[in-house]
């Protein structure tokens, strides 16, 4: 038993987890007030479950086809089949008893296929309701004698499904967060390109969120790309940045100063008027830096300073022409 | 470890060395100095690129030599900050402000290249 203690079962969906301890079951079931004698309820309708099975399968798909957002994942005939057949094994599995963590991780994986197929959870939900009112009804029938047993016995049986709905909302939520997860590792990855524009002359755009990790990249690659590409002029693009804070806005300061003691010279380019604002109410110092209004101004201002006449030549005519 | 200065025309290059305590930088300043009087420099370079950690001292001290020139009539020129140095640099503060700087000793000769003289390839 002490080694039940520890133990925990998991699945895992692509690239994801989800555990649930024994520990965390035990809590799940004092939270239901799921106990001993609910098992035993459950248990002793076992065989009424066995006879009403059928019925309450055909119910339920009856209700199921009747809808069609659900009947989409039932087209195949061989399919409903199968599922019918599953979804039978399933709601007979609430009536065995042993609601351990073997059962847990079934429920996890059923959870886990609904999620796979994206089936909405509103339409989990209503399964599940429509089910514990087909079994109410039938229980109603069978314990027209002793109609509070029915009752308890229901009770328990709602008990159990909300534990079998915390698990599957569980695989539901975590496979979310998982996009959510995803999502933002490739918003950092992003990358921050440094280009060559000209000889002696490099442009980095820089798009969406910049955080401190980022600014700090940015600056690593931004002063050995002056070394290695012998700039003297850089023009930093935040056209695409939205918002800035005081941390990263200093950053950037310090980035501008650090490659003047390389000897390049750097002009921000595109401050947007949500970010002027934002520097000028946080009293960041810009006296220093070099700024224009955007990126066509930024790279005609470095051209000059470097000496470039860009000139338009007859042949220009011939596009578009 | 001593800077090592030489003379190149008008123009004198310091070396400052990866390990320089604050005396030995003292002493390049002196000789720096005296240097410009004496040969009458228009230009002084000062190399860090083997410096790996600029300190107050010593970007202090740079900043003064700079200063110093600058009164004797010539230019100088820092070169050779290193990325690394550069950002820790900013951070402590130490932007070396109205001291020119440039990449490397090649840069920092062609912006000594005075004015009106220009060496054409053929």
């Amino acid at each position: 038993m002490a080694e039940q203690e520890t133990a925990a079962v998991g699945i895992d969906q692509a690239g994801g987890r989800i555990e649930i301890s024994q520990q965390e079951l035990d809590l799940r079931k004092r939270f239901l007030e799921l106990g001993e004698d609910d098992v035993g309820r459950l248990t002793g309708i076992n065989d009424l479950a066995r006879r009403y099975a059928n019925g309450v399968i055909d119910d339920f798909y009856r209700h199921l086809m009747s809808f069609g957002e659900t009947r989409g994942f039932f087209a195949d005939p061989q399919v409903l089949a199968r599922v019918k057949n599953m979804q039978k094994e399933y709601f007979l599995r609430l009536t065995q008893g042993n609601y351990d963590l073997d059962y847990v991780r079934d429920r996890l994986r059923i959870g886990a296929i609904h999620e796979r197929v994206q089936l909405p959870v509103k339409s989990y939900l209503g399964m599940y309701n429509f089910y514990l009112r087909a079994v109410a009804q039938r229980l109603a029938d069978a314990f027209k004698k002793k109609p509070d047993d029915g009752w308890a016995a229901f009770l328990s049986l709602m008990k159990l499904t909300f534990l079998d709905i915390g698990i599957a909302i569980d695989t539901y939520i975590e496979s979310r967060e998982r996009t959510i997860r995803t999502q933002q590792e490739a918003f950092q990855e992003l990358p921050t390109p440094v280009l060559p524009f000209r000889e002696g002359m490099l442009i980095v755009p820089i798009i969406g969120i910049i955080d401190s990790q980022r600014a700090r990249q940015l600056t690593e690659q931004l002063l050995s790309s002056i070394r290695s590409n012998r700039a003297k002029m850089v023009v930093i693009d935040i056209t695409g940045v939205q918002s800035i804070d005081s941390k990263v806005a200093n950053h950037i300061v310090q980035t501008v100063e650090a490659a003047r003691l390389m000897g390049a010279r750097v002009i921000i380019a595109g401050i947007s008027p949500e970010i002027a604002q934002t520097m000028v109410t946080l009293g960041i110092d810009l006296a220093r830096v070099l700024t224009v209004g955007d990126l066509q101004s930024g790279i005609e201002r470095a051209e000059q300073m470097l000496g470039y006449t860009v000139t338009r030549s007859g042949a220009a005519e011939a596009v578009g022409g | 470890m001593r800077a090592s200065i030489l003379k190149q025309g008008t123009v004198l290059i310091a070396s400052v060395q990866g390990s320089m305590t604050d005396a030995d930088l003292a002493q390049m300043r002196d000789e720096l100095v005296a240097n410009v009087r004496r040969y009458r420099s228009t230009g002084v370079i000062i190399d860090v690129t083997l410096l790996d950690v600029m300190d107050s001292f010593a970007a202090r001290t740079l900043r003064g030599i700079a200063q110093m020139i600058k009164l004797l009539g010539a230019t100088a020129i820092i070169v050779g900050i290193q990325p690394e140095v550069a950002f820790s640099m900013v951070q402590l503060g130490l932007t070396l402000e109205g001291i020119n700087t440039a990449l490397d000793l090649e840069e920092g000769l062609a912006l000594l290249k005075p004015p009106g003289i220009a060496v054409h390839e053929r």
